[in-house]
């Protein structure tokens, strides 16, 4: 994804055409799904959003999510290792590469914009609570993730919040590392935090 | 600061040349006729690399890992003449740990996620740039590292966060071949340069916050084929039920729990970790190459893995012919604190407890102790003072978390030490960094993190590093100093009497190797968080650092090159 590295100015003056060539992945508004799951496509659109921005309220982004975290989740949901009312049936019948095939379908769109910003107030409690669970140290420095972890910056907000306090109190089971992160936090810190991710 | 002759058009060619490397297309190699067309490393100049004042051919200077450079241009007397030469910008702006491997003037760099860049290394232009194309499965802990090439004959090595082993052609960055080391899905990953000898690439892995069973394993340098693999956790993990650590600390073990574990469960060596984050030293001599080997898996949590966990957190030597097991030594037996062993071994000739010399090992820990070793049987001969404050050893994770000190990043982290040999001085860099211990036991998740609980820094207690001065005959500190920031990236040391070495806030700086006097400092514009090397053209002598920060400890990014010289 481009949006890791920071291209130089110059290269911008290039213009598309290298751009295009360089970056098969580059993360695009619209891309038509292979026909195999075209239809299942249309489903995950009436929560996940026609244009990446969720509709329903706590679900969270999956355009532009990382490819890799994405088909583990569904694994998982399908394992019931994470367990979900809304996603459970849904993943249900799907093989391993149809899962394949959605998370990078998906991986390859443009991350939207929610424009959420964090309040104030909550910006040194969560800058303290991410200094002790090192999350840079997996998340990156703009915390957008790669591969295996996430992305956090710029997730919804009631998304975030609801999933860090599923992990914090084991009711999403598939990441008890990160749980744990959160278990001597308060629940209004843990929130915090989830603003602060949310606003990035 | 007056800067001479900084490459500022270096910027715009990096666009130009990024685009090509994109279409997987890269230029011939511009040589100086000064260095007529002297593309091959043979395996004469590797092994003479100790004495080599012109390259820096090896990821720690020699096979040895000395980090020592015989070229004494630069030297205490004049060092605060250097200035930068030039800067390069590479596309990748993230945590930079390479170091730049410098043959007949060119240089070869790393960057995160894997690009390659061969560089003049007088003027810093560049002549190719390789990007691996990434699968869609990478790992890693601490950030999408790496930490350089190796290169022998006309190629060059490097290891990939997809967990794969790639030669290139040293004059065209073109992929000669790549091997697959092992199952990313599983959690194995490369960050460490590869080390050649003869026709044998040597690799170890990543992975021990996964639960893979680690290994070295030597490729053949033509082919890419897998040569021999050295397990570094025996299907008897075992070992001894040691009590106490290599510093006759009791670790607080409950023996008969573990032995009624291990009843039940059998032995755990499948996903028991061990990852080998380093290069090994070669020992030309007898043959044989000294790793040291990371943490058990789960980090935290002892509970799933009864026994010494062998040969985790430990020194161990293999043939270099055939990858069999010739000796070791555990530190920490059973760790549940990721106290383990990373920075690289350094050979060097070492009083014994007689007062003899003989052939020694230097491992710089995570415990904060430098332990010298016995290279004949791996035991140890002593373990210096401790370089950090250590606080509540060895007490036992807790749920709600428990505090001791040294923090899990170390005492010494991955961070090469250097020697003096003169001075019989090895140098490290350490870090202070307060943390609380958490376990929760939570069974194999096939592949996905599993550090059974989590480490957790302190915000309101100070943090700070050190470069410390150990005298490896005594044990004893011969001289310490204080720095803003805990300390990650390494270590050079040259015959000009001086120490290299970088820090978070920017700052590279070079040190009086006798006394610990600052003599030069340079302000970067990013963590200076990576191994310095040194190298000569056309006469004059550079010192070469990357700053491109550290996602691991969260110092500012950057995404530069700096080699320096002195004003004329
Ligand atoms: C009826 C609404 C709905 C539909 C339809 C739906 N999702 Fe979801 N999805 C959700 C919700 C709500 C969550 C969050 C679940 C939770 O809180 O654990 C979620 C979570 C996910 C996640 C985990 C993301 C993360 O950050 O962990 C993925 C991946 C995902 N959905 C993919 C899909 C795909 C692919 C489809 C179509 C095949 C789909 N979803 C259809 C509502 C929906
Ligand atoms: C040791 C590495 C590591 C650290 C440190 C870490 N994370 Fe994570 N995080 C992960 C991984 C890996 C996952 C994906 C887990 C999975 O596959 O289910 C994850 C998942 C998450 C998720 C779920 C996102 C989603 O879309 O559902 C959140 C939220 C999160 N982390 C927040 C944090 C915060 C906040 C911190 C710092 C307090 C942190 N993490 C520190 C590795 C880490």
């Amino acid at each position: 994804m481009s949006f890791r590295f920071s291209v130089p100015n110059s290269m911008l003056t290039l213009g598309l055409s290298i751009a295009i060539l360089s970056a098969p992945a580059l993360a695009q508004d619209t891309l038509a799904p292979p026909p195999e799951i075209a239809e299942l496509v249309d489903t995950c659109k009436a929560c996940h959003g026609d244009n990446g921005v969720p509709v329903q309220e706590d679900a969270p982004i999956i355009w532009g999510q990382e490819q890799y975290y994405m088909y583990v989740q569904m694994r998982d949901i399908k394992a019931g290792r994470r367990k979900s009312e809304i996603m459970g049936p849904i993943v249900q019948d799907l093989d391993k590469d149809t899962m394949k095939a959605l998370a990078e379908y998906f991986s390859q769109l443009k991350w939207p914009s929610l424009g959420y910003s964090t309040p104030e107030a909550d910006i040194p409690v969560a800058e303290a609570a991410a200094v002790a669970g090192q999350c840079p140290q997996c998340h990156l420095g703009a915390w957008v993730g790669n591969s295996r972890v996430p992305r956090l910056a710029g997730q919804n907000v009631q998304y975030l919040e609801k999933t860090m306090l599923d992990l914090k109190y084991d009711r999403r089971k598939n990441a008890p590392d990160v749980g744990a992160l959160f278990k001597d936090m308060s629940d209004e810190d843990v929130r915090s935090l989830a603003r602060y991710a949310a606003g990035k | 600061m007056r800067v001479t002759k900084i490459l500022l058009a270096g910027v715009a060619t990096v666009a130009v040349c990024a685009a090509q490397a994109a279409v997987s297309q890269a230029e011939e190699v511009q040589r100086g006729t000064l260095y007529g067309d002297m593309t091959i490393v043979s395996q004469d100049m590797l092994s003479r690399a100790a004495s080599d004042g012109n390259n820096f051919l090896h990821t720690n200077g020699n096979y040895d890992q000395t980090r020592f450079y015989p070229n004494k241009q630069i030297n205490t007397s004049n060092v605060r003449k250097l200035r930068p030469a030039w800067i390069f910008q590479t596309e990748v702006v993230e945590t930079m740990e390479t170091t730049p491997i410098v043959v007949n003037g060119v240089m070869y760099v790393t960057t995160a996620f894997n690009h390659v860049y061969a560089l003049d290394a007088a003027t810093g232009q560049q002549i190719w740039h390789y990007k691996h194309k990434m699968g869609p499965v990478t790992t890693y802990c601490c950030g999408p590292n790496n930490r350089g090439v190796a290169i022998s004959g006309d190629r060059v090595f490097m290891g990939t966060l997809d967990a794969k082993l790639v030669a290139l052609d040293s004059k065209t960055g073109k992929l000669l071949w790549e091997t697959q080391i092992a199952d990313p899905e599983l959690g194995y990953s490369e960050t460490m340069a590869p080390t050649v000898v003869g026709n044998k690439v040597l690799i170890g892995t990543n992975g021990g916050e996964y639960g893979i069973r680690g290994f070295v394993k030597a490729f053949d340098t033509q082919t890419g084929n897998e040569i021999w693999t050295f397990h570094t956790i025996p299907e008897d993990s075992v070992g001894v039920w040691a009590t106490h650590d290599a510093t006759g600390r009791d670790m607080l073990r409950d023996i008969e729990a573990e032995k009624a574990a291990l009843k039940k469960m059998g032995d755990p060596y499948k996903t028991l970790g061990g990852g080998v984050w380093q290069n090994p030293a070669v020992d030309l001599e007898a043959n044989r190459v000294y790793f040291v080997v990371g943490n058990p898996s789960p980090d935290l949590d002892g509970s799933l893995r009864p026994g010494d966990n062998l040969y985790t957190d430990s020194l161990v030597a293999v043939d270099l012919e055939t990858g069999q097991y010739v000796c070791h030594f555990q530190y920490i037996a059973h760790d549940v604190w990721d106290l383990d062993a990373v920075s690289p071994p350094i050979i060097t000739q070492v009083k014994d407890g007689d007062g003899n010399m003989v052939k020694g090992v230097l491992h710089g820990g995570k415990t904060g102790h430098v332990y010298v070793h016995k290279a004949d049987d791996c035991s140890l001969l002593r373990f210096s003072e401790a370089m950090v404050p250590q606080e509540n050893m060895w007490v036992l994770p807790t749920k709600e978390g428990a505090r001791m000190l040294p923090g899990a990043n170390g005492g010494v982290e991955w961070s090469p030490m250097a020697i003096n040999a003169d001075l019989g001085l090895t140098y490290a860099i350490n870090l202070h960094q307060p943390m609380t211990y958490h376990v929760e036991s939570t069974p194999y998740p096939e592949g996905k993190l599993w550090l059974g609980g989590a480490f957790k820094v302190i915000p309101t207690e100070e943090q700070w590093g050190n470069v410390t001065a150990v005298d490896y005959n005594t044990g004893k500190i011969r001289w310490q100093v204080k720095t803003e920031q805990p300390m990650i990236g390494g270590v050079l040391s040259t015959a000009g009497g001086l120490l290299f070495t970088g820090e978070g806030n920017g700052q590279f700086k070079a040190y009086d190797a006798e006394t610990g006097s600052v003599l030069w400092n340079f302000q970067a514009g990013a963590g200076v968080n990576a191994p310095p090397s040194s190298y000569t053209v056309g006469g004059k002598q550079y010192i070469v650092v990357a700053a491109g920060g550290n996602t691991q400890l969260d110092y500012k990014r950057g995404n530069n090159i700096i080699a320096f010289t002195l004003a004329e």
